[in-house]
């Protein structure tokens, strides 16, 4: 499946030619992919340098004046670093813009956590005008993107390093709405990014050992789709999110909101309780903190009171 | 010879009657925008949103009580506006909101922010070929801040010839950092730097007359020698005043010094 990174790259350039408005800021990175675009739009192309707060305020003046900003680096110093920027400059000024991101969560996961962002989707939920996508694929970003840019809010796009690999079709991308991926009966798997692989993986084991279990997967996470998880929940009786975000404040959540009322449901989470030190491969981190087939099946067994 | 005495009182008694404000600062700077909007900034009080306007950023926002009794000279706002500032009646503030006040066009009070969002208003400009020029006023003190130099570093390598900034040069940022060779940082940055008393009729004058702006050229930086709290003998200098509300005595002698 192709790099969402990629995808960012094509869809501005699929974009921009057609929309005169559209210009796009970057922290010095994605230099090389970007152009294309670059070429296809001349004078609407600026790798501003490392200055990440300075090119989210910028992005506002340009907004200010009438353009559609684009902004793009990585998670932590667009998001967490210029957050009072996204917050005063585009939020209590009532401006809108763009901002992609990539190296969400530890994608970095040899860098060390100087290079992860947990918190960068709870930080722009918490703007009334925030909207936030995590795309997994690059459908998702293309068709989701077009969809959003011109909102008049201010829309976060974290894009995972890695794919999850589920090849949807167009229509079951519909922005806001969770997509049931497989239904099942004894519990539910909300889960978000790329984390949908591992998910999957779980609940074909779990049906092998005899439970049956409901997959939500979400690109949008503000706002967010209440009313599919209360479905399952409804008649599953138990929720298990995974999801690459901080444990404080993520879509268990959001999840806990849409169960409100609802009786005798079991709830558990596996996200990201601190900072994940040490290095290794993506997928090493991830097993590190139950973010494998193993740990979310036994999570889910848990919740249905069976040994693991 | 004191300028706009007239000014500056509507502002001591804007702070008396509400409590609230920062007399010194805005006294700094209110000779400095009182030429702009009388002078050089091609705006419309009758459209604050027309689109071939200038956009006038006051990124050191706690001196706003010195843009709103320009704002209210030149027509943008009515007297019970003033009247109303800083009660929940009222859509003027400690710091100004550009999404309620005419005229205002950056949202400030955190210092850092206004003029990078100038330095993106003029790359906005620049890029649709307008002709519009973007001014954009600091505090000095607000210059330690790191956005301020991230800001000037990308102004001068994209040539946004169509930006003027002016710095209030009053001294606020070499009461905590002595060394303070304002123009020497800016030349040092790119900028085209301009040296002038603030509070001069004639040097002001001279000097935004003979600014050039192009798409093209090097940003433009006025450094404006300035007294904080100019025009009232025991309000000028750091100290006390900086947020100070005067008292009934203080305000009758505010009066006397800006009436004599």
């Amino acid at each position: 499946m192709k790099n969402l990174r990629l995808e960012f790259a094509d869809t501005m350039l699929e974009v921009g030619p057609n929309d005169p408005r559209l210009v796009v800021m970057v922290g010095d990175i994605s230099h090389g992919i970007l152009q294309p675009y670059a070429k296809a739009c001349p004078g609407r192309y600026y790798n501003i340098g490392i200055c990440e707060p300075t090119i989210v305020n910028m992005a506002a003046g340009l907004n200010k004046t009438g353009l559609i900003p684009v902004v793009h680096t990585i998670a932590p110093f667009i998001t967490e670093r210029a957050y009072e920027q996204i917050k005063l400059d585009f939020g209590y000024q009532n401006l809108s813009g763009n901002i992609v991101s990539v190296g969400g969560a530890f994608d970095y996961a040899q860098l060390g956590c100087s290079h992860h962002c947990y918190t960068d989707v709870s930080l722009i939920s918490h703007l009334k005008r925030g909207v936030v996508v995590l795309p997994g694929s690059p459908l998702e970003f293309n068709k989701l993107f077009k969809e959003t840019y011109t909102n008049g809010l201010i829309n976060y796009f974290r894009l995972p390093d890695n794919a999850h690999g589920v090849e949807f079709k167009d229509e079951d991308i519909q922005f806001g709405r969770g997509i049931r991926v497989r239904e099942g009966s004894d519990a539910t798997i909300a889960v978000i990014g790329s984390q949908l692989r591992n998910a999957l993986l779980a609940a074909d084991k779990l049906s092998a050992e005899g439970v049956s279990v409901e997959v939500l997967y979400f690109h949008t996470i503000k706002p967010f789709d209440f009313e599919i998880v209360r479905a399952s929940v409804t008649k599953t009786k138990r929720l298990l999110t995974v999801e690459e975000l901080s444990a404080h404040d993520g879509i268990f959540n959001l999840c806990l909101r849409a169960c409100l009322g609802l009786n005798d449901v079991s709830m558990a989470q596996i996200a990201i309780d601190d900072f994940v030190h040490g290095y290794g491969t993506y997928e090493e981190l991830c097993a590190g903190i139950g973010m494998s087939p193993g740990g979310i099946s036994q999570a889910v067994l848990r919740l249905a009171g069976k040994n693991t | 010879m004191i300028l706009n005495k007239s000014l500056r009182l509507k502002i001591a008694q804007m702070v008396k009657e509400s409590g609230e404000g920062h007399i010194p600062s805005s006294y700094s700077i209110v000779d400095l925008i009182e030429h702009l909007y009388d002078k050089v900034l091609r705006v419309d009080a009758k459209k604050p949103n027309w689109e071939d306007r200038d956009y006038f950023i006051l990124s050191k926002g706690h001196g706003c009580g010195a843009l709103y009794v320009v704002l209210h000279k030149y027509g943008f706002l009515t007297d019970q506006d003033i009247a109303d500032y800083s009660t929940s009646k009222g859509i003027l503030g400690g710091h100004p909101d550009m999404t309620i006040v005419p005229g205002a066009e950056a949202s400030t009070g955190s210092l850092g922010h206004g003029f990078p969002t100038a330095i993106g208003t003029a790359l906005g400009l620049r890029i649709q070929n307008r002709d519009n020029r973007t001014f954009a006023l600091l505090g000095d003190g607000e210059c330690h801040e790191g956005t301020i130099w991230e800001s000037a570093n990308v102004a001068a390598n994209l040539g946004l010839g169509n930006l003027c900034a002016i710095v209030d040069w009053n001294g606020s940022a070499a009461q905590l950092m002595p060394y303070d060779d304002m123009p020497a940082k800016w030349s040092a940055f790119g900028w085209e730097v301009h040296v002038i008393d603030g509070h001069s009729a004639e040097e002001i004058q001279a000097t935004f007359a003979k600014l050039q702006f192009s798409s093209d050229s090097r940003p433009k930086v006025v450094i404006a020698r300035t007294i904080k709290g100019k025009g009232v003998s025991f309000t000028e200098g750091h100290g006390p005043w900086h947020h100070r509300v005067p008292t009934d005595e203080e305000m009758l002698l505010i009066t006397q010094e800006l009436t004599a």
